[in-house]
């Protein structure tokens, strides 16, 4: 099993709640915001599109068995703003990642990705913009 | 003939001259203006080689506060519907999840869509450009004097005029559709909608405010809280393409936090 799932303290609310023209439904509504999961595999595709991004991966599951799992995450103007872009996730495509995500309540294979840890062992973590210092 | 031409081009410099001198002088507002819109408040933590960074979102341009600038008008933060209709926007407002065009990459229309991030001030002409995650919208406003089409196709966007009042750059816009909304909160509106944007400078800002008439649905005009827009360097970019990829799961009517 490649992911695994643990309670995660930080409110990633606010990681969706974004600009009225990137207005986007509450996370609450489409994610279980208690579960926080982690899942390690290899990076397959990123889509920089509105209203978030998109990174797709193969992890392994259950009996290891190959899971396609598609990670969503904040806006393409927001990761515009911190000095991020599409180049700087896709250079790992092909590679071994691994994110940390609250998942889908549907039980779909899907999550809000709040960390990313590339290859070269850089990581990128959306955290609480009041608190970070 | 040819000893005449000196003078004839003298004279006809100084005649453009004359011209160009009589006519009124209006601030310029070509420029770009700062992304006057929330963002979400996360900060970016990167770890290269055990260096922390933490890169925090620049909000300073977020709900600038316009409220004391000389020529902003008194507001209200919401608009004030027909009694008959309050059910209506209850309702809308209730379930924006799945209702707001704008979460499923729908056009957010004018006023909702704010400020341009660029205008463009030419003599006859003015020209707003956008960045949206819907397509990025640009508008040409005529400022001939010219009066609105007579049968404009109904549009997100509408039929723009416009014209100074002093130094204020005043737009007028008719020719809604009725598939928008104005605002969040299920700010619903006709193909009678009037909304009159008030454009000016206050020192290097800009400030921008809006008033939508709507005598079908509205109890009363609505004027919008003024914005304050700061000058930018940033050039504009092409928006991604819109992808929506939520509307299926969600599993109840929460409403988005952007506020």
């Amino acid at each position: 099993m490649k992911y695994s799932v643990f309670i995660c303290g930080f409110a990633v609310w606010t990681l969706l709640a974004v600009a009225s023209l990137d207005a986007h439904h509450s996370p609450s509504a489409i994610f279980d915001m208690t579960k926080h999961i982690a899942i390690t595999g290899t990076l397959t595709r990123v889509d920089w599109v509105n209203p978030h991004i998109v990174l797709s991966m193969e992890a392994k599951g259950e009996g290891g068995k190959v899971e396609q799992w598609k990670l969503e995450s904040n806006p393409p103007s927001w990761y515009k703003s911190v000095g991020l872009a599409r180049a700087d996730f896709a250079k790992a495509i092909g590679q071994t990642i691994t994110v940390e995500a609250v998942k889908a309540r549907d039980g779909s294979l899907y999550g809000y990705m709040d960390k990313i840890k590339l290859p070269d062992g850089t990581s990128y973590e959306l955290v609480n913009g009041a608190e970070a210092k | 003939m040819m000893n005449r031409m000196p003078a004839l081009i003298a004279f006809a410099v100084l005649v453009q001259g004359v011209v160009f001198a009589q006519q009124p002088r209006h601030p310029d507002l070509t420029g770009v203006w700062s992304y006057a819109i929330d963002r979400a408040p996360a900060a970016l933590k990167k770890e290269v080689n055990g260096q922390v960074v933490i890169q925090k979102i620049d909000q300073s341009a977020r709900h600038g506060d316009a409220s004391t600038v000389k020529g902003v008008q008194a507001s209200t933060p919401r608009p004030a519907y027909k009694p008959e209709y309050m059910a209506k926007l209850k309702d809308l407002a209730d379930h924006e999840s799945r209702t707001d065009p704008v979460f499923s990459c729908g056009k957010p229309g004018i006023p909702r869509i704010g400020p341009p991030r660029k205008i463009v001030q030419l003599p006859k002409e003015t020209i707003f450009l956008y960045e949206d995650i819907s397509g990025d919208p640009y508008r040409v406003i005529p400022t001939d004097g010219r009066l609105h089409r007579q049968y404009p196709n109904p549009s997100a966007y509408g039929d723009s005029i416009g014209k100074w009042e002093g130094d204020v750059f005043v737009v007028d816009v008719t020719g809604f559709g009725d598939d928008t909304w104005f605002g969040e909160d299920g700010y619903f509106h006709t193909d009678a909608m009037h909304v009159i944007e008030r454009i000016w400078k206050d020192g290097d800002n800009l400030i921008w405010q809006a008033t939508v008439e709507e005598p079908k649905v509205l109890a009363k005009p609505w004027v919008m809280p003024a914005r304050l827009l700061k000058p930018s360097n940033d050039a504009l970019e092409e928006s991604p393409r819109c992808v929506e990829s939520d509307g299926a799961r969600l599993l109840n009517d929460d409403h988005h936090l952007q506020r």
